[in-house]
């Protein structure tokens, strides 16, 4: 195996392209495309693997160079290895195949926290950077300090946070101040997307004047874990219509989270019902009650068939409308890929974070001196 | 431009579905025709599966057939299965829950009473708000009646919404019948309501030919007379006429794809720089392009302009028949499958650069594409190239594979100083996670925001014909010249239109 090197890792990448040229077609038909550069760090051995698997998927959705940071399985492995591997994407014209690339930087963890400047260094120029942190947030590393302060857009997944109210309390509280110029993005964002359109469909037109005189929302979510993303989905709710949220601050989301609407209090509760451990989170239904002068409930619940939800209205107790929409579950790899197609910042997201910051209790930022202690 | 209904839901703002389209009815004349099973709602339901559909909208459909309600969704949903068999009942049932269907004669006042009633009552129970889009999918020669009924109706008016018109092709059959259904359109619609549908403008490419000459620095300054040899558009189709004969016979292929779809890309792609993206800012500069056609004469009608028409031949190893032979067809019939006419420009940027456009069925394959054929450089220094110096071509691909190509030269390696023409390629499909849009999705969803960006204006329209008329009326009135049909099913059309091309490093491009 050649040292690590930027020099040799492109050399090595130009090889495996003229070997894929002439093996595979006996044409030189092979067109290497990034769109973007992803560079992604597994904090373990196994979680290694996954990730590989999800930015396997990710490539037909945006070609590119993908960066694969992972700890070595144990400790008598060298400081640092690499190994270099290329996807072509299946088209219809064998001639014209769509190739990209991936790196996988294998390395001791003392060599990982310094090891930004080498994953600089291998990424293709003039094309979008992101950095994907594939678990917890961590207290203390220099390794995401320098990715997160010098790339242009950050991804955490808070589902695989370990606390995760005091983790996205952090963010909430420190981020744009320690990083004023990097795009954090949340992949637990993208999957309530659905649910926000959904939601937000059932207020259109002559149907936004009930917006003012909502009472009630509850959000229903698999339970064994913590709701973040009904939590996200209720701070978004109470962002975009104004609403202020009462203390006192919370860290036990089983209770209502109250806000000061338009109309005066606003309660939305947080509720589990048993779901299947791969499910625990997901949000199951959205109702939301008003009292103005024609009371109505509006809903969007899962339907009994996992691949539609259902989303009706009632006003004075009758039926206003109802319709059915398609509902596919997403993985990782679909989320992130929806997540990459817009490179700008968001600012409803920073809006509903800033949200989340007055919900939560203050994070303990003592814990982070300890880290770097 | 969002609009102002759904401004008012602060939950949609900054939601990544984008554009939503208002809450409106949508009224179908010729419903139980084709393009509404098989364009229309296929593009509804993918705006519903976006949810860019509005909750409250409903379709009603209108033709002659008499059938109910339930029989109009169970034709709509066998078409609509044929291209998504992944929908469910459910999901069915909830997309044309609000379709409804009035059976009736274009010309009986009693049905647009009815409408009228009905739309009423829809606004009324499904918050639709008295917006209102009626789209003509119906034959031209009612289009008048229908029309004008509108109007005496009282369904032109905008007293409570919007109220807007789509005309599909063909927009008058020449420059005479073009001009009086603009009259007629224009006695009971204002220009701002009045959507000319052109679906090749509903494509991703053709769109993105404004991004790409107005958001890049680099196209701009080369794009010119002194840069550019010429420009070929191309649109080719493998098909023969099919079922269409009866149209075909009376249309042929000037009518059918040259005075809209040819004609716009060539907009596209010579306009002047809009100073606003605004729809009326950009359909001035296409108008300006439109009437800086220089006016074909008694010369170049017949040097400028070649017919063909395809006989019997051989496509993907089958044989086909020739035209004459389809069903439907005068056996001695002079109707051009096959036109490739050169045009140039009167503006300071085009002065004589042709642009070349040709378009034919029964072609080797279907495609569309435009190509920019830059000047050949001064082969001074690499005057012992073994295969000589290509030009810089950058090639618009339409359909399929949408996409951009660049064609350079570059050195070949090695110990020889050699060139070789490669290509640098930008794919849609490679570069966006997300596919293109299908045309009508675009429109209807442009139509129901008020967006007229993509529709053609009625002097454009009028404009288009103009420039046309010589050729047809040419055409129409004289013989074709020598053999005809004139060239075989699957070749790439009639050896005379060689003669346009006039330079000898000038060929037509094999797409």
């Amino acid at each position: 195996m050649n040292a690590p090197s930027a020099q040799n890792i492109e050399r090595d990448l130009t090889g495996l392209w003229l070997e894929k040229g002439d093996t595979q077609t006996q044409l030189s038909g092979i067109k290497r495309i990034y769109t973007t550069n992803l560079v992604a760090y597994a904090s373990d051995h196994e979680d290694g693997y996954r990730v590989e698997g999800i930015l396997g998927d990710m490539m037909q959705y945006h070609p590119g160079r993908y960066i694969l940071v992972r700890p070595a399985a144990d400790t008598t492995e060298a400081p640092l290895r690499y190994y270099v591997s290329g996807r072509c994407l299946s088209w219809a014209d064998p001639e014209k195949r769509v190739c990209c690339d991936m790196v996988k930087l294998v390395a001791q963890k003392e060599v990982i926290e310094n090891l930004y400047g080498f994953a600089f260094s291998i990424l293709v120029p003039d094309v979008p950077v992101e950095f994907w942190w594939t678990g917890d947030l961590p207290y203390y590393s220099p390794f995401f300090e320098n990715m997160a302060s010098q790339l242009s857009r950050v991804w955490v997944d808070s589902s695989k946070f370990k606390d995760p109210i005091q983790s996205v309390a952090r963010l909430a509280a420190f981020w744009n101040k320690r990083y004023p110029k990097t795009n954090l993005a949340d992949m637990n964002w993208i999957r309530i997307q659905r649910w926000q359109a959904l939601v937000a469909e059932l207020f259109d037109g002559d149907w936004s004047k009930y917006l003012k005189d909502i009472k009630q929302v509850t959000i229903e979510y698999g339970e064994g874990s913590t709701p973040l993303r009904s939590l996200y989905l209720a701070a978004w709710l109470g962002a975009q219509l104004g609403w202020r949220h009462h203390q006192p601050r919370m860290n036990d989301l089983s209770k209502p989270i109250m806000f000061e609407g338009p109309k005066g209090p606003v309660e939305v509760l947080l509720k589990p019902i048993p779901a299947p451990d791969e499910r625990a989170d997901r949000i199951f239904a959205v109702g939301i009650v008003t009292e103005g002068e024609q009371p109505a409930i509006f809903t969007v619940a899962r339907d009994e068939d996992p691949h539609q939800v259902i989303v009706r209205s009632e006003i004075n107790h009758e039926l206003a409308f109802s319709r059915v929409v398609t509902f596919e579950h997403l993985h990782s790899d679909d989320v992130l890929a929806i997540g990459l197609k817009h490179f700008e910042a968001d600012p409803v997201w920073k809006k509903t974070l800033q949200m989340v910051g007055t919900i939560l209790v203050h994070p303990d930022m003592s814990l982070e001196d300890k880290g770097k202690a | 431009m969002p609009s102002p209904t759904l401004l008012e839901n602060p939950l949609r703002q900054g939601l990544s579905s984008g554009r939503v389209a208002p809450p409106c009815s949508l009224v179908i004349y010729g419903a139980s025709g084709d393009l509404t099973a098989r364009k229309l709602v296929p593009a509804l339901f993918e705006l519903y599966e976006k949810h860019l559909l509005p909750v409250s909208f409903n379709l009603i459909g209108i033709s002659r057939s008499v059938i109910s309600d339930g029989d109009f969704r169970a034709k709509l949903k066998e078409a609509l299965v044929k291209s998504k068999p992944q929908i469910t009942d459910a999901i069915w049932e909830s997309f044309s829950q609000h379709f409804h269907y009035l059976a009736g004669g274009y010309d009986d006042f009693k049905v647009y009473q009815a409408l009228s009633a009905k739309l009423d009552e829809l606004d009324e129970k499904n918050g639709t708000i008295g917006n209102r889009i009626f789209y003509l999918s119906t034959p031209p020669n009612v289009f008048e009646v229908i029309i004008s009924n509108l109007g005496a109706a009282g369904l032109a008016r905008e007293d409570k919404g919007f109220s807007r018109i789509v005309i599909e092709k063909p927009f008058g059959h020449d420059l005479a019948s073009a001009k009086e259904l603009n009259v007629k359109v224009r006695e009971v619609f204002k220009e701002h309501q009045i959507y000319r549908i052109d679906h090749y403008l509903g494509k991703e490419t053709v769109q993105n030919f404004l991004v790409m000459r107005f958001a890049n620095s680099i196209f701009e300054p080369i794009w010119d007379r002194r840069h550019v040899d010429h420009i070929q558009i191309t649109a080719s189709e493998d098909l023969g006429v099919g079922t269409r004969a009866g149209y075909y016979e009376s249309s042929g292929i000037l009518r059918d794809m040259f005075q809209n779809h040819l004609f716009q890309v060539m907009c596209l792609i010579a306009m002047e720089p809009p100073v606003i993206f605004e729809a009326d800012a950009i359909r001035d500069e296409k108008l300006k392009i439109l009437q800086a056609i220089r006016p074909f004469d008694e010369t170049t009608v017949r040097t400028h302009a070649i017919r063909g028409q395809y006989g019997p031949g051989f496509l993907a190893g089958e044989k086909v028949p020739g035209y004459r032979q389809e069903e439907g067809v005068a056996p001695e019939s002079t109707t051009p499958t096959y036109a490739a006419i050169k045009i140039f420009l009167d503006t300071w940027r085009w002065h004589g650069v042709p642009f070349l456009l040709r378009s034919g069925k029964r072609l080797p394959k279907r495609t569309t594409e435009a190509a920019i054929q830059f000047k050949e450089p001064p082969n001074l220094l690499f005057k012992n190239n073994m295969n000589g110096l290509s030009p810089n071509v950058l090639i618009i691909r339409i359909q399929p594979d949408e996409g951009i190509t660049l064609k350079f030269e570059t050195k070949v390696p090695g110990m020889s100083m050699e060139a070789r023409t490669v290509n640098m390629d930008f794919r849609y499909g490679t570069s966006f996670a997300e596919g293109t849009s299908e045309a009508y999705e675009r429109l209807l969803l442009d139509c129901m925001l008020g967006d007229a960006t993509l529709f053609i204006r009625g002097d454009e329209a009028e404009a288009a014909w103009a420039a046309l008329m010589p050729v047809l009326n040419h055409w129409e009135t004289t013989k074709p010249e020598g053999k005809f049909p004139n060239y075989e099913a699957g070749s790439w059309g009639p050896a005379e239109a060689d003669s346009l091309l006039e330079r000898p490093w000038r060929h037509w491009r094999k797409v």
